[in-house]
C-alpha cells in the first residue's frame, strides 16, 4: 500500500520535472499518468499498487469536491453572462454525450464486422 | 469559554473535520437514495460552502488546512493508469474507433458549445474560458488563462460540466440505446471528465478505463491544438 502510494507520488514528481522542463501545457499528473502506464507496460502492476489505486480512487469524489469550492470566488462573472454559458453547457451536453456514445458503439460493431 | 470555542472552530483540524464530515455524509445520501443529481462531489463542494459561511472560516485559509487531503489528487490522478493498464488489451483492439470519437466528439463539443453561448452574447473571455469546460480541472485552468480567459471561472465551468454531465449521462444514453461499457465510458469521459469518470467507476473496470482514457486523451489534445487553433483563427482575422 505504502510502497504503491510512493509510486505514485515519484511518478508526479517525475511528471512535475518534465513539465518544467518540456511540457508547461500538460499538469504534472497527467504527465505521471502517462509514464506510469508505460513502466506497468514494462512489467505487470505490483500488488501494493494496485491497493494504493483501488483506495485513492475510492475518494476521488472527495478530492475533486476541495477545488470545486472555489466557485465561491468565481462566482460574479458566472452570474452576470449566467443565460449564455447555462445554455453552452446544457446544449453541447445535450448534443454531444449522445454523439460520443453513440459514434464509438457503431465505429465498434463497424470493426468487428470487417474482422 | 468563546474565545476556546472560536480557537477550535478556526483550527486546521476543524477544517479537515468539515471536509471529511461533508464526504461522508454525501457519499451515505448518493447511496441511499440512489439519485444522480445528489452527486457526491456536488453535494459535499455545497456542505463544505455551507459550513465555511457557518463557521466564518476565512476561504484561503480553509484551502491551505486541507491540504493534506487536498494533495492526493494528484497521486489519484496517476492512479487512473492502473484501469487504463488492465484494459489495455481492449483499448488497443479499439484504438481506431477510440481516435475518431475523440477527434469528431471533442471538436463538436467546442464548436456547439461556442455556437451556443456566442449566439447568447457571452463575450470573449467568457468564450475562451467556456472552451476549456471539458477539460479534467489541472489541464482546463492554465489554458484558460493561456487563451485569454478567466482561471478561476474556468475552474467553475469545469466543475458545473462535470456534475451536469454526470446527472445527464445516463438518461441520455439509454435513450439512444448505448450499453457497451466501452462507449458508455468514452461519453463519460468526453463530457463529464474526472466527475464522470468516477460515476464510470461505479459502472465497471472497462466503463472506467475507458472513461479515463478520454479524459486524458482529450485533455492531452485540447491542451496541444486548441492554443493553435486559437493562434489561427486571430491570424485569420488579422488577414481578414
Amino acid at each position: 500500500m505504502l510502497k504503491g502510494l510512493l509510486l505514485l507520488v515519484v511518478m508526479q514528481a517525475m511528471g512535475a520535472l518534465l513539465q518544467a522542463l518540456w511540457l508547461p501545457m500538460l499538469p504534472a499528473p497527467v504527465i505521471g499518468l502517462l509514464l506510469l502506464a508505460l513502466l506497468v507496460l514494462l512489467g505487470r502492476i505490483p500488488e501494493s499498487l494496485e491497493q494504493a489505486s483501488a483506495a485513492l480512487l475510492g475518494y476521488l469524489p472527495l478530492m475533486l469536491a476541495i477545488p470545486a469550492t472555489g466557485i465561491v470566488l468565481g462566482g460574479d462573472v458566472l452570474l452576470a453572462q449566467l443565460p449564455a454559458i447555462g445554455a453552452g453547457l446544457v446544449v453541447s451536453l445535450l448534443l454531444c454525450i449522445p454523439l460520443c456514445g453513440v459514434l464509438m458503439q457503431r465505429l465498434m460493431a463497424g470493426q468487428r464486422e470487417d474482422d | 469559554m468563546t474565545d476556546a470555542l472560536l480557537q477550535v472552530a478556526h483550527a486546521p483540524l476543524t477544517a479537515i473535520a468539515l471536509t471529511l464530515a461533508a464526504f461522508v455524509f454525501a457519499l451515505w445520501l448518493y447511496r441511499r437514495t440512489g439519485w444522480l443529481v445528489l452527486q457526491p462531489v456536488l453535494i459535499t463542494m455545497l456542505l463544505i460552502i455551507a459550513g465555511i459561511r457557518l463557521l466564518q472560516l476565512d476561504y484561503a485559509a480553509y484551502r491551505e488546512a486541507v491540504v493534506p487531503i487536498a494533495w492526493l489528487l494528484g497521486p489519484t490522478t496517476v492512479a487512473l493508469a492502473v484501469p487504463l493498464y488492465r484494459n489495455l488489451r481492449r483499448i488497443r483492439a479499439n484504438l481506431w474507433p477510440v481516435m475518431v470519437t475523440l477527434l469528431v466528439g471533442g471538436i463538436a463539443i467546442v464548436a456547439i458549445t461556442l455556437l451556443t453561448a456566442g449566439l447568447l452574447g457571452a463575450d470573449l473571455p467568457v468564450l475562451m474560458t467556456l472552451v476549456t469546460k471539458s477539460v479534467t480541472m489541472p489541464i482546463a485552468m492554465p489554458l484558460a488563462e493561456q487563451l485569454g480567459g478567466l482561471a478561476a471561472l474556468a475552474a467553475v465551468l469545469v466543475m458545473l460540466t462535470g456534475v451536469l454531465g454526470t446527472v445527464m449521462l445516463p438518461p441520455l444514453l439509454k435513450l439512444t440505446g448505448v450499453v457497451h461499457p466501452a462507449a458508455r465510458g468514452m461519453a463519460y469521459g468526453m463530457n463529464a471528465h474526472a466527475v464522470g469518470t468516477a460515476r464510470a467507476l461505479e459502472e465497471g473496470d472497462e466503463c472506467a478505463a475507458f472513461a479515463a482514457l478520454a479524459m486524458g486523451a482529450l485533455g492531452v489534445l485540447t491542451a496541444l491544438l486548441l492554443p493553435a487553433a486559437v493562434i489561427g483563427w486571430r491570424w485569420l482575422g488579422a488577414l481578414g
